[in-house]
C-alpha cells in the first residue's frame, strides 16, 4: 500500500477518531454527572493538570479530524461540481484549522498565566 | 382465491420516437396463484408488443430481468405478483441509461466489474496438475462466487448514483472480494492498491441497499468490510 492511502486512511482517522469521542464523551458526562467542575476557577485547575489538558487535545483533534473526513464525504457525495466542491473543501478545511488553532490557544493560555 | 385481475403501471420510453419517457397503464386478466412478474410482462406483452424487456431464464439464474418494482430492484421472474402493491409499477433499475423501455445500458456496470480484474491471477508458473484447494478454502468463495451480475445491488446504491465514474459499485466489490480470497489468486497487493483512494471502494457508506435486494441474498456490504480489513491487514 502507498502513501497514497487516502480511502484508508481517511476511514481508519474516522474509526480510531469515533472511538475516542466516544470514550471522552462518556468521561466527560460521567464526570459532569458526579459533581464537576462547577465555576471557572474549577474548569482552570482541571486543565492546569497535564493529563486533563492532553485528553481535552486529543478530543479536539479527534473531533476536528473525524469532522473533516464527515463533511469531506458529505462534499464529495452531494457536491458533483468539482470547482465549487474544492471551494467549499477549503473553507471547511480553513474553519477546522481555525477552530484547531483556537483550542489549542485557549488549552495552552491556562499555563501561561 | 386470489385477484383475478391486476393493475400495472409501467416506464415506456423509446428514445427514437419519444420526446419523454411516460407511465402507461396496463391491466391483466385471468391472473393465476403463483404467477411471477415475468410472467405477467410476457402475457402484457402479447396486449401491446412494443412493450420491451430483457428475460431469458426465467428462474433467476441469468439475471437478465433486473427491474425497479415498486420502488425497490428486483428480478421479475422471481418476484410473486401476489403481494405487490396495486398498479404495480414497474419502472428500469435507476441510474443507468435507458436504452428502451425496461431496458438499460449496463456498460457503466460492466466496466466497473472489468475494472476489478475478475479472473484468477497467477504469478507462478502454471502447474502441471490443476490448482488445489481444500474445503476450507473453497468455503471461503461462498456467498461471494453465487452472484448473477443482475446489477440489482448496483443501481440501488446511492453512493452509486452519486459516484457512477469512479465508485466501483457493490456488484464489482463483491467480486473483488471473490478473488481477493481466492487461495490460489496472487495478486493480493495489487488487487487492493487497485482500490485504494477516496472513490473506487471507499465511496461506500454501509447505507446497505445492495443487501437489502440482492435476489441471491448476497451480502456485498461483508465483502466490501473483508477488503477493508484485508487493506488493513496489507498495511501494517
Amino acid at each position: 500500500m502507498t502513501f497514497r492511502a487516502q480511502g484508508m486512511r481517511a476511514w481508519l482517522l474516522q474509526r480510531f477518531s469515533a472511538a475516542y469521542l466516544a470514550l471522552f464523551v462518556l468521561a466527560a458526562v460521567l464526570w459532569l454527572a458526579t459533581g464537576g467542575s462547577a465555576d471557572y476557577s474549577g474548569w482552570r485547575a482541571l486543565l492546569g493538570r497535564p493529563v486533563v489538558s492532553v485528553a481535552f487535545a486529543l478530543f479536539f483533534l479527534s473531533l476536528f479530524f473525524h469532522a473533516w473526513v464527515g463533511i469531506r464525504d458529505v462534499l464529495m457525495d452531494y457536491v458533483p461540481n468539482l470547482k465549487l466542491r474544492l471551494l467549499l473543501l477549503v473553507a471547511v478545511a480553513l474553519l477546522l484549522m481555525g477552530l484547531a488553532v483556537w483550542s489549542a490557544l485557549i488549552l495552552i493560555s491556562v499555563y501561561l498565566s | 382465491m386470489t385477484m383475478a385481475r391486476m393493475r400495472f403501471q409501467i416506464y415506456r420510453y423509446n428514445p427514437e420516437t419519444d420526446t419523454k419517457p411516460y407511465m402507461q397503464d396496463f391491466v391483466l386478466d385471468d391472473v393465476q396463484p403463483g404467477m411471477m412478474l415475468r410472467d405477467a410482462l410476457l402475457r402484457l406483452k402479447e396486449q401491446d408488443e412494443t412493450l420491451t424487456f430483457r428475460h431469458s431464464c426465467g428462474e433467476g439464474v441469468c439475471g437478465s430481468d433486473a427491474m425497479n418494482i415498486n420502488g425497490t430492484n428486483g428480478l421479475a421472474c422471481i418476484t410473486p405478483l401476489a403481494g405487490l402493491r396495486e398498479p404495480v409499477e414497474i419502472r428500469p433499475v435507476p441510474q443507468l441509461p435507458v436504452i428502451r423501455d425496461l431496458v438499460v445500458d449496463m456498460s457503466q456496470f460492466y466496466h466497473h466489474y472489468r475494472s476489478v480484474k475478475p479472473y484468477l491471477i497467477v504469478h507462478d508458473p502454471e502447474p502441471e496438475v490443476e490448482f488445489r484447494q481444500s474445503p476450507q478454502e473453497r468455503e471461503k468463495l461462498d456467498g461471494l462466487y453465487e452472484c448473477i451480475l443482475c446489477g440489482c445491488c448496483t443501481t440501488f446504491c446511492p453512493s452509486f448514483w452519486w459516484n457512477p465514474e469512479k465508485f466501483r459499485g457493490p456488484a464489482a466489490l463483491l467480486q473483488a472480494c471473490r478473488f481477493l480470497v481466492d487461495s490460489r489468486d496472487q495478486a493480493t497487493a495489487e488487487r487492493l492498491e487497485d482500490l485504494e483512494g477516496p472513490y473506487r471502494l471507499f465511496r461506500c457508506h454501509t447505507i446497505m441497499n445492495c443487501v437489502n435486494v440482492c435476489p441471491k441474498g448476497l451480502n456485498p456490504t461483508a465483502a466490501i468490510n473483508t477488503i477493508k480489513r484485508l487493506m488493513v491487514k496489507d498495511m501494517i
